[in-house]
């Protein structure tokens, strides 16, 4: 479905920003993005988009060079959440803002209808529609931002820092909500995330980016097991991996806090067997 | 990227080292003597001495790019006064020897003024350019915040502008297939997003400002020291010729 094939991008003739980075994603894929600071994951997100056009390669959304079609016609398909959600947000009130990009896209479609989807997207994130974004917090410009990109129902999501500002609470709320569209509806998510609790209990799959390269790409929890990688990427894996390793055979399943609780159970109960012998 | 064609490019070159205060007086003298003189081969020459301050400074390339752009608005100007300028002897259809003349002059007076007022901040921090004001000229450090800020201000909002730009375009606004009057009718409505967002940095800057004690500095609050040296005197012996050049080239 997306494809990334050899490509590089520079922003000036200092050296490449992106580099090499060849990746695949199929329908309904849960991907996540990870790397420290200036690893070139916005880059990245920002060249599947077509945003910006690699230098070297290329990219192809559902077959389709994404260099060679403007991106306001994706936009239909692939939404895209920016880190900063200021510079999305255009409306005076927040039902404003969400019917704009309805009506940006989905135009076609009778304003009942539209009418109604805004009404079911207000209720779902809690607004009452009337708020001014710009009088909001950032954690709840973030929530407007997400509710009017999710509003239109695209097959793609990307996103770009989708938790980050927000509370626990609402941070589990939105993951949960974007988890529902990828399980139901076979939504393609593609996540930039630097909260490695939140990549492990929803992402399924990580790119793992260090100056501008992708350095691996698999299943989320082995690449979190895969110590020397993460030095090299500077990411600190979850808690519950750490410890899972340092408890070492028997525990290497162990990596959710309930999964723990088992695995120790279970122990216990074999050392209590081999007291009573 | 175009935004950054304003900004400054580290080096350590004689123009470089030279005072900043130096630089503007330089800059002012440009100017006066463009306007001073309206003798074609004298405002050439300036021209040249422009593109050559660029060359030293080890910033051809961007005086080049800054040059290119003055000459679209150049050969436009250029066009309006050839036709708009009625005196003199015609020479071709309604173009007129006058004419020629004075678009000339305009046109170059106009790249000659211009160049060095975009190749100061590209040889001078804007720290340092403030900073040398309030030591130097005892400008008051307010005015000379200001200043500063107004000349960082403006990259800054291209840059905001071309992000939400990017930001509507993924949201299905068609600026990527809009050209000319539609796309800049399109940009207006998001004017509010850009405004918002320049007024909360004012706001914030303004904060940051005030808890880092602004108002405590003073004239002699920097540590650096801004030193005239030989290259400053060759420089204002420089710009005294300019001058001298101006009124005998009349
Ligand atoms: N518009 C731009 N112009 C020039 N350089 C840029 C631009 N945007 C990013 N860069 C540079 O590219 C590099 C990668 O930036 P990118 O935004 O992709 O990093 P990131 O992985 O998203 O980091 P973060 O976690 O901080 O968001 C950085 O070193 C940055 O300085
Ligand atoms: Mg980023």
């Amino acid at each position: 479905m997306i494809q990334a094939e050899h490509v590089s991008f520079s922003y000036s003739d200092q050296g490449p920003t992106v580099q090499d980075v060849s990746f695949h994603i199929e329908k309904g894929d849960f991907v996540a993005i990870l790397g420290a600071n200036g690893a070139g994951k916005t880059t990245t997100v920002r060249l599947i988009d077509g945003l910006i056009r690699p230098t070297q390669g290329k990219v192809l959304i559902h077959g389709a060079d994404t260099a060679t079609s403007p991106v306001s016609e994706r936009a239909r398909r692939v939404g895209f959440l920016f880190q900063n959600p200021d510079r999305q947000i255009c409306k005076n009130t927040v039902r404003e803002e969400i019917l704009f990009g309805l009506k940006t896209v989905r135009g076609d479609e009778s304003e009942e209808a539209l009418n109604a989807r805004c009404e079911e997207v207000l209720k779902d994130f809690g607004f009452s529609g009337d708020e001014e974004p710009f009088s909001l917090s950032r954690g709840q410009r973030q929530r407007v931002a997400l509710a009017s990109i999710l509003a239109v129902e695209p097959e793609v999501l990307i996103l770009d820092e989708p938790t980050t500002g927000l509370d626990y609470l609402e941070c589990c709320h939105i993951m949960d909500r974007i988890r529902r569209m990828n399980r139901e509806q076979q939504v393609t998510v593609v996540m930039v995330c630097h909260d490695m609790e939140v990549v492990l209990d929803y992402a399924q799959r990580a790119l793992v980016m260090a100056g501008g390269k992708l350095l691996a790409d698999g299943p989320v929890r082995e690449i979190f097991r895969d110590a020397e990688l993460m030095e090299k990427a500077s990411i600190l894996p979850p808690q519950m991996i750490g410890l899972s390793l340092r408890l070492g055979e028997g525990f290497e399943q162990a990596d959710t806090p309930d999964a723990m609780a088992e695995a120790v159970l279970a122990r216990r109960g074999e050392g209590g067997k081999r007291h009573e012998n | 990227m175009k935004t950054n064609l304003f900004q400054y490019v580290p080096g350590n070159s004689v123009i470089h080292r030279m005072n900043p205060v130096t630089k503007i007086l330089l800059t002012i003298v440009i100017c006066v003597a463009a306007f001073l003189s309206g003798n074609l081969f004298y405002l050439a020459g300036l021209l040249v001495v422009d593109l050559l301050i660029g060359i030293i400074a080890g910033v051809a390339g961007k005086t080049w790019t800054i040059f290119k752009g003055l000459l679209k608005i150049a050969i436009f100007l250029f066009v309006l006064q050839i036709l708009l300028v009625r005196n003199g002897t015609p020479v071709l259809w309604i173009i007129t020897d006058e004419g020629l003349l004075t678009a000339a002059r305009v046109v170059i007076r106009l790249v000659v003024v211009c160049m060095p007022l975009a190749l100061v901040l590209a040889v001078t921090r804007v720290t340092d350019l403030t900073n040398s004001l309030v030591q130097v000229l005892h400008v008051p450090y307010q005015y000379a915040f200001t200043l500063s800020t107004a000349i960082r201000f403006v990259p800054q909002f291209l840059e905001e502008m071309a992000g939400i730009m990017e930001a509507q375009t993924a949201r299905g606004v068609a600026f990527d297939k809009a050209r000319g009057l539609k796309k800049f009718s399109m940009i207006l409505p998001l004017c509010a997003p850009l405004l918002i967002s320049s007024v909360r940095r004012t706001d914030q800057t303004a904060a940051a400002a005030e808890v880092r004690g602004f108002r405590l500095r003073t004239r002699t609050s920097g540590y650096k020291k801004y030193p005239f040296t030989a290259v400053d005197l060759g420089a204002v012996l420089f710009c005294a010729l300019l001058l001298a050049g101006a009124i005998l080239l009349k």
